[in-house]
């Protein structure tokens, strides 16, 4: 029997189809009044870090302190990162399916692949697009009040850092939505996981001390001082990091990072509290670390996700 | 026989709940073919088999003659390509379509057509067409938002024609559109079969299906009933079909010619009325008015008994459902 017949069409290039759907996406992330929100707030909170200084000057008539490395210390703090994943993955699954729109756009001849690739190169840019005006505003700010500023160069390294650290969240916010197929649990799943994480890194930290486990799941990590030439630097050594690790490992490739453990002990009646050494470790290590496990539980929770969405059913 | 749409045992379940239930479809090129059956009897699940959306339990589904396969036996990274290629040629509308509210109408097309891989200049060309033919223009900038349930209904029939398919699905296009609304529909769906597409269309609107179909099937808790021509599922139960006249003086005459007529099995009279039972179920009005009015008759009023549908249909629901009790 022949089945195939003259009308077969020419199989039309993936690529055009594949950017259909970045664009869909686009449209979706940048047309929700919500991200415009963020990005809003965002900017607010930059802002602030380089205006407050100005008034605290003016107030106490002191002069700013030049800080030449302000910019290349420029980070989002881990619930920013949190909180712009959640933003921009937290509805691009769920609300599919919530809305029933999932329907004709699974019936149009994309794979579901495509769709959850497209979903995420969308993620990325709109990210990227994000983080790099948050720098650059950064920087410029960083400029107005610290004045000049060194290893400018290394900036981009620390966007990329900070980029793969919200990427962890989104892998785990698109699971939980692809999963669950609804915006209010994965959302729920998602605020519960960091915070739950936070806090329970915070409170082992103090009972137990720090210690390179803690290190291993998403967020902050232990924290611990980097003694350089310059001074002593602050270093969190879990996922939330990897931008400012990043360039200390590229400034100063040999140093190592004391972790310490808080002692409480009874005097008399008093309670002194001390700060003893626990155990040192070469920036080099911690920020590899930090790279590999991000890469890792991303690729895991993305896959989870893919082949959650390759396999559903739409009941919807 | 060239097939559209084969399905061999097709069997789906919702948990306990069989839906779909050894079902064997059948829908020639070239037809519009009726998808028939009261709510809750499977249409809707079939469809959505058919365009990929759900895995049937058992069976196997052959679409434009490519074997469909859920995604999990088209290999791991294989179903990249091939599941989507095997939707070129297909335009579906799903029952009470929704599409992204924050995009245009127009927006909307053009996606979805980059979506089928045309290039900027086909889209260009086919959407205003589109939007011509389903009656959205002047609106195809406003939000799908802002959008009536009427205007989503029309922009999901003019989604389903963007790369000129050769096989449209059209789950309930007429739900919850007005009188005027659902005569419209019919027309674009007659417009839409003119291009020797396939065109299978669910409902349970009896005369919609009768006015523009040329295949049915009717389906009852997940079986097929029945699928043939409409014209032999109308004649199924009834006898054939009659044809009443009313003219202002009858004559042996009139009454003869009739009689004669080739397609005419018998003619009774009463009164002024001819009450002429004919062979077919075709319209043959032309032919028997022309030879009443040659032999002198005045035609006053006809109607034609037509196609019996509705009782073919409850008939067959009510004996399947009396059989089986649920
Ligand atoms: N997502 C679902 N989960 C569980 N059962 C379902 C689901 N969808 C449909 N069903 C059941 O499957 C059966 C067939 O439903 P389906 O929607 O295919 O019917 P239909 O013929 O399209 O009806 P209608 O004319 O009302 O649209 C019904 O008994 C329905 O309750
Ligand atoms: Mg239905």
């Amino acid at each position: 029997m022949n089945t195939r017949t003259s009308t077969r069409r020419r199989r039309p290039s993936w690529f055009i189809r594949f950017w259909a759907v970045v664009r869909y996406e686009m449209l979706w992330n940048i047309r929700k009044k919500k991200f415009l929100g963020l990005v809003i707030v965002a900017f607010a909170l930059a802002t602030l870090i380089w205006v407050l200084p100005i008034v605290s000057s003016n107030a106490t008539d002191q002069p700013i302190e030049a800080d030449p490395d302000f910019a290349v210390n420029f980070a989002i703090p881990g619930i920013g990162l949190f909180l712009f994943a959640l933003i921009t993955a937290m509805n691009s699954f769920s609300s599919e399916f919530e809305s029933g729109t999932v329907v004709p756009l699974l019936t149009k001849p994309v794979s579901r692949t495509m769709v959850f690739l497209g979903k995420l190169l969308a993620a990325l840019i709109i990210i990227l697009f994000t983080y790099t005006i948050l720098f650059v505003y950064g920087i410029i700010g960083g400029t107005l009040v610290y004045g000049s500023q060194n290893n400018l160069h290394l900036v981009p390294i620390g966007l990329f850092g900070n980029i793969l650290s919200t990427f962890l969240w989104v892998a785990i916010i698109i699971a939980a939505g692809t999963l669950s197929k609804s915006t209010i649990i994965s959302a729920l799943v998602a605020f519960g996981l960091f915070f739950g994480l936070l806090f329970a890194v915070q409170i082992i930290s103090v009972l137990a001390g720090p210690s390179p486990i803690l290190n291993y799941v998403p967020g902050s990590g232990a924290s611990g001082k980097m003694m350089t030439p310059q001074g002593q630097i602050d270093i969190g050594a879990g996922t939330d990091n990897i931008g400012v690790n990043m360039i200390n490992y590229v400034l100063y490739p040999s140093a190592n990072v004391d972790f310490n453990m808080t002692r409480i002990e009874l005097q008399g009646n008093q309670p002194l509290i001390t700060q003893v050494f626990a155990y040192s470790e070469p920036i080099s290590l911690i920020t590899s670390r930090s790279v590999v496990t991000t890469i890792v539980y991303t690729i895991v929770f993305l896959f989870i996700a893919w082949i959650a969405f390759k396999w559903a059913q739409i009941l919807e | 026989m060239d097939l559209a749409i084969e399905t061999n045992g097709l069997t789906k379940k919702y948990g306990s709940l069989t839906a779909v239930n050894r079902l064997d479809l059948r829908v020639k090129r070239k037809t519009i073919h009726g998808f028939l059956g009261p709510n809750g009897a499977g249409k809707t699940t079939t469809i959505k088999i058919l365009v990929g959306l759900l895995k049937p339990n058992e069976g196997t589904v052959r679409v434009l003659g490519q074997e469909l396969h859920g995604d999990k036996t088209a290999g791991f990274l294989n179903s990249f390509y091939e599941q989507a290629d095997s939707r070129l040629s297909i335009g579906y509308m799903p029952e009470l379509p929704k599409f992204p509210k924050h995009l245009k109408g127009s927006e909307l097309l053009d996606i979805y057509g980059q979506m089928y891989g045309m290039t900027q200049q086909h889209r260009n060309e086919q959407i205003p067409k589109l939007i011509e033919l389903v009656g959205l223009k002047g609106r195809e900038n406003d939000l799908i938002g802002k959008y009536s349930k009427g205007m989503q209904q029309r922009i999901g029939i003019a989604q389903t024609l963007l790369n000129n398919p050769e096989l449209v699905i059209l789950d309930e296009p007429s739900l919850g559109l007005d009188p005027v609304g659902m005569v419209e529909v019919r027309e674009v769906v007659k417009e839409i079969a003119k291009e020797g597409r396939t065109v299978l269309v669910s409902s349970h609107l009896l005369f919609e299906v009768e006015q523009i179909c040329t295949d049915v099937t009717i389906i009852n808790r997940g079986t097929a009933l029945v699928s043939d021509t409409l014209q032999r599922v109308s004649g199924l139960i009834e006898g054939p079909a009659m044809l009443h006249v009313e003219v202002a003086k009858t004559s042996d005459k009139i009454v003869n010619a009739v009689k004669k007529l080739p397609s005419v099995t018998s003619v009774v009279q009463t009164g002024n009325t001819l009450r002429i039972q004919m062979k077919t179920h075709e319209d043959t009005r032309a032919q028997v008015s022309q030879e009443i009015t040659m032999s002198g008759g005045i035609i006053i009023g006809m109607s034609q008994k037509t196609s019996n549908l509705e009782d073919v249909f409850i008939q067959l629901i009510h004996k399947d459902q009396g059989e089986k009790p649920r």
